[in-house]
């Protein structure tokens, strides 16, 4: 298959291909390279976020032409900082459009940039992938140029609930919502929505605003219920995670706790080894997957940036980078957004170390599998495929 | 759902809280009461001083006190190149702008910490030995926060001896009631400013340690939220007043554990509306706040 | 000729620079609709009617806000109450009354009806806010900002929480931005001009000989603001139609610290400073940009450096702050003096214009 030719290719030069990129650089301009634009929020409060995702990104885009680009033609791509403003990533999104001849444009973890954004390269035609927003209905509101990468909230929540009320037997919840965050409400709406149908009770959903760091209000709380409830449901963005566990699990709680992959991060950083007891993240990849694509993203990853992927937002990057490029290779010689648009709404069976992606006409919101982990020694352990 | 203990702890989370505020409201009043100049970076060097332990702690091996000493070093000498080069070309402009100036500098400061250290939230942890937790009466304290109670004590008694007993704090006090008059009775305002400046700093420095070693993490935008609550310490105490900054720290901190511990769940969120809400109600009773003398008009 | 004039002193001059000139750029924006240009056109457009609204309390009234994205929120939001489709507000905002959800007006009384409820919201919220002086009421202003914002995330079934609206219809366009903008600073011009705008001047300079020759000042204070917080609501509806999205979290404190900062820029105490400083801030950056972007120097490809233009900015600020602190225009109204005047769109059919252009060429020369 040729996705998958393409992928182990890459994946096979992923070392040497800090060394080459000076070399894919001159080469670049040999032939007319084909633009492909990113904005990503750089500054402001989503920086967490798309720092990774943009190197995530970057390294693939430079596996690729590595690789030898596709169809013998180099990416190149441009960036744009959104600093976290509306205003200014719909602006860049048409600077990389008008100015740049991109063809096609990638970016954002959050709705609101994805909404503005993509609203730009609707009306230009240009297709948009998103690489982590996960509100499910961004491409129905936005057009038929926008496409998810990851997952939609409702799936992953889904698989949470499922895998909270099937193998931890839980028949109670509690539900800790970052009411600032779209992602966060999301997830928590989707999750209680499943749980209850599962037959559940939600027994206490708390809020609290990201940014507060502290929350012995809440937890005070949680306790004052009086009894463990059987899955405890935290929606939190990837930056109040591990402060999360350490101060639960510090002030004596016990319960198991699930969040979406949002979690995929560092979750040991602050909590220690509070954070390998009972914690469940539902994401798009376990690291201890020993698959060669994903193993060889995270040695990339490493060798060029001197750090592991900062949280899953980086995979999505790396992911969408190729996504892009698959759907280009499948173009041929007719490189237009247009086309692009129609061989991604095509993709069928993209192997990405996220997830398996296909679109169809109906939807452009991948309907990936959730992998359901365990943090365990440092590490997020497979568990089960939902 | 509301019991004796339940109460407790959140009063006594409040006063950790509360502690924290007061020190950064210290330094903040002691500024605002001689510039009339609210700087938005105080809460960046806080962070800077952070970071700067981070470093050497991690990087370098060097022990706390020396990290700490050396962090706030180093931050005092950033408040006052700051000082020197932001705001004392405006000393004679009008409020507004040195305002501005803060900003700019605090999106300055951001930014490079941003560069510099990622946008990632770093885990910022102390020794074993400060973080045990001690059983006194229901209440759980740990070392840290002991410390901060106690240090937040020294420090106000320590100030108010400065102020109080010696010729620069003299010259800081009437430089706060009134500059114009304090420079034509010969008092070297450069002096005072940077003298304030360096106690700004240097309490800054000391309450980002003791507010990251309390969450164990710290990050770009840390001390900027802390900062502008710890201004309405200052504001709802009386600005100028320091007993009045350490009041206001208190009924801040422990008002906003109280608020998100007492009211129903889907109000918690609401916290940071409610410590700004309280300071606007003190204003409305008390328009310089509840120590503060009557603002006369001052050039 | 006796008298010597300068060459901004000439009406003519002034009509090709300050009319006729941006005249031509609009319209060439607005016939390339969605090009890149067109984008900072438009937002920059808002950002005028946003930092002139601001400076009319700032500059003219000796008050200093920094809440204007609280108003701008409410404008926003409101508006698109009125402009969204009646099938989405019943998906995203189910909490509102029917009568709400199935009306959909166009979007200049919905504008004018944002502008209002700001103005109403700042009419309750005015009378604690003016009881303070000073800093203290920039900081009460700021709190305004963090309970609007609460206000919105939390009210899911009114405002879609921290999701925000989306598909909001995109109809603030070149035209109606800057019909918008002649319309806001011609209504301010005239404000400042009148009686009630010298009353405000007056209270500025000197609040106690304001109030001995009767001027009222809380009632002053507080219609200033909410005049200052209509025009914020009105600029906060067009952002939300131009990007078709809102959330609270666009409405915070730095975009108020950048309306702020703007009006610094352009000059806070004259009305026409919005302009010069709204133009400071939207393009400034975009020449920035390519230089964090790692750009090619010589065929040596620099890193990137996210982050460089928002410090060169903040730099750039402080350095103009401390070397013009009255901002760009100072308090000159030249721009708005030459849009609001006759004389202006009188001058080519006046023969001693001519003459009196070629004057200060001629003396140039010589």
């Amino acid at each position: 298959m040729r996705k998958h030719a393409l992928m182990r290719k890459a994946a096979c030069v992923a070392l040497t291909a800090a060394m080459t990129l000076a070399m894919a650089g001159t080469a670049a301009f040999a032939d007319e390279p084909i633009v492909v634009g990113g904005i990503f929020n750089i500054t402001g409060d989503q920086s967490s976020l798309d720092e990774p995702t943009q190197q995530g990104f970057e390294l693939a885009i430079e596996e690729i032409n590595a690789a030898g680009g596709v169809n013998g033609k180099m990416l190149e791509a441009v960036y744009d900082d959104g600093k976290t403003d509306t205003a200014v990533c719909a602006s860049n999104a048409k600077k990389q459009i008008n100015n740049d001849g991109a063809v096609v444009l990638a970016g954002f973890s959050d709705s609101d940039f994805a909404y503005a954004a993509g609203a730009v390269a609707q009306e230009a035609g240009v297709p948009f992938v998103f690489t982590g927003a996960t509100t499910p209905d961004i491409p129905s509101t936005v057009g038929d140029c926008a496409f998810l990468c990851a997952f939609g909230d409702d799936v992953c929540a889904h698989a949470g609930a499922d895998y909270a009320v099937e193998e931890l037997g839980a028949k109670t919840a509690y539900v800790l919502t970052d009411n600032s965050m779209s992602y966060t409400t999301n997830l928590s709406d989707y999750f209680i929505e499943r749980f209850e149908e599962l037959g559940g009770e939600i027994v206490l959903q708390d809020y609290f605003a990201s940014g507060d760091y502290d929350y012995s209000a809440q937890i005070a709380r949680y306790q004052a219920l009086g009894e463990e409830a059987g899955i405890l449901f935290m929606a939190t963005g990837p930056d109040d995670a591990s402060t999360v566990i350490e101060q639960y699990r510090s002030a004596g709680v016990t319960g198991p706790m699930i969040s979406g992959d949002g979690w995929d991060t560092d979750l040991w950083g602050v909590a220690g080894d509070l954070a390998n007891q009972d914690v469940y993240v539902c994401t798009h990849f376990s690291s201890d997957d020993d698959s060669e694509a994903v193993q060889g993203f995270l040695s990339a990853y490493e060798e060029k940036y001197g750090k592991a992927p900062e949280n899953a937002f980086a995979a999505l990057g790396y992911d969408t980078a190729y996504l892009i490029a698959s759907a280009i290779e499948a173009c041929g010689d007719d490189v237009t957004p247009a086309a692009i648009r129609d061989a991604l709404e095509n993709t069928q069976d993209f192997p990405g170390i996220t997830g398996t992606i296909s679109y169809s006409a109906e939807t452009h919101v991948p309907d990936k599998t959730v992998v359901v982990c365990q943090a365990e020694d440092g590490l997020l352990k497979f568990r089960k495929n939902i | 759902m509301i019991n004796s203990a339940y109460f407790m702890s959140m009063l006594i989370s409040g006063l950790k809280l509360g502690s924290i505020y007061a020190i950064v409201a210290i330094g903040y009043s002691i500024v605002y009461g001689i510039l009339r100049l609210i700087n938005f970076a105080h809460g960046d060097i806080m962070t800077i001083g952070v970071y700067i332990i981070l470093m050497l702690m991690n990087q370098a091996g060097v022990p706390i006190p020396a990290a700490l000493l050396i962090s706030v070093a180093f931050s005092v000498g950033v408040g006052l190149l700051i000082e020197r080069l932001a705001y004392r070309p405006l000393r004679d402009a009008s409020e507004e702008t040195t305002l501005i100036s803060s900003l700019a500098v605090s999106a300055l400061l951001q930014n490079m910490l941003q560069m510099v250290f990622s946008a990632q939230r770093q885990p910022f942890m102390l020794p074993e030995a400060l973080r045990t937790t001690h059983k006194i009466g229901i209440v759980n304290l740990s070392t840290i926060n002991i410390i901060t109670f106690i240090s937040t004590a020294i420090f106000l008694v320590i100030l108010h001896l400065v102020l109080t007993k010696t010729r620069i704090g003299t010259a800081m006090r009437a430089c706060s009631e009134n500059l114009r008059a304090a420079r034509l009775m010969g008092v070297n305002v450069n002096r005072v400013v940077m003298t304030a400046f360096a106690i700004g700093s240097g309490l800054a420095v000391i309450a980002g340690f003791l507010l990251a070693g309390e969450y164990k993490t710290v990050y770009p935008s840390l001390g900027f939220v802390p900062g502008l609550k710890a201004f309405c310490a200052a504001v709802i105490g009386g600005i100028g007043s320091l007993g009045g900054a350490v009041t206001g720290a208190f009924i801040i901190g422990i008002a906003e554990m109280l608020f998100a511990g007492l009211v129903p769940t889907t109000m918690t969120a609401y916290r940071d509306a409610f410590v700004f809400l309280l300071m606007v109600i003190v204003l409305l009773f008390r328009p310089n706040g509840l120590f503060g003398g009557s603002e006369t008009a001052r050039s | 000729m006796n008298k010597t004039y300068r060459i901004t002193d000439c009406s003519l001059f002034r009509l090709i620079v300050f009319v006729i000139v941006p005249l031509i750029i609009l319209i060439r924006c607005a016939m390339q609709p969605t090009s890149y240009i067109t984008g900072i056109v438009i937002t920059m457009g808002i950002y005028i009617v946003l930092a002139a609204s601001l400076n009319l309390i700032n500059g003219f009234s000796g008050m200093f806000s920094m809440g204007h994205a609280a108003f701008m929120a409410i404008g926003a939001y409101i508006a698109a109450f009125f402009t969204l489709a009646p099938q989405v507000k019943e998906n995203m905002t189910p909490g509102l009354p029917a009568w709400l959800i199935n009306l959909q007006i166009p979007l200049a009384p919905a504008l004018l009806i944002g502008g209002a409820a700001a103005a109403l919201v700042a009419l309750i919220v005015g009378f604690p806010v003016v009881r303070t002086k000073g800093h203290y009421l920039s900081v009460v202003t700021l709190a305004l900002i963090v309970v609007v914002r609460a206000v919105i995330d939390n009210q899911g079934d009114i405002t879609h929480g921290s999701r925000g609206l989306t598909g909001l219809p995109a109809k603030s366009t070149i035209l109606s931005v800057y019909i918008a903008v002649v319309v806001t600073l011609f209504v301010l011009y005239r404000i400042t001009h009148s009686d009630y705008g010298r009353g405000l001047i007056a209270m500025r300079d000197d609040p106690v000989a304001a109030q001995t020759l009767g001027i009222n000042l809380v009632k002053k204070k507080i219609s200033c603001f909410a005049i200052s917080a209509f025009f914020a609501g009105i600029g906060g509806g067009l952002w939300g139609h131009y990007l078709t999205t809102i959330s609270a979290s666009n409405f915070y404190f730095s975009k108020s610290f950048d309306i702020v900062e703007m009006s610094i820029i352009g000059g806070m105490f004259s009305l026409s400073g919005s302009i010069p400083g709204a133009m400071f801030y939207t393009i400034v950056p975009e020449f920035l940009a390519p230089l964090e972007s790692g750009f090619n120097l010589g065929g040596i490809r620099l890193p990137t450096m996210f982050g460089l233009s928002n410090i060169i900015m903040a730099v750039l600020l402080i350095v103009l702050i401390i070397f013009r602190g009255q901002g760009i225009m100072g308090t000159s109204e030249i721009i708005l003096d030459t849009w609001f005047s006759k004389d202006t769109y009188l001058a080519p059919f006046r023969k001693e214009e001519y003459q009196r252009l070629a004057g200060v060429f001629r003396k140039k020369s010589s």
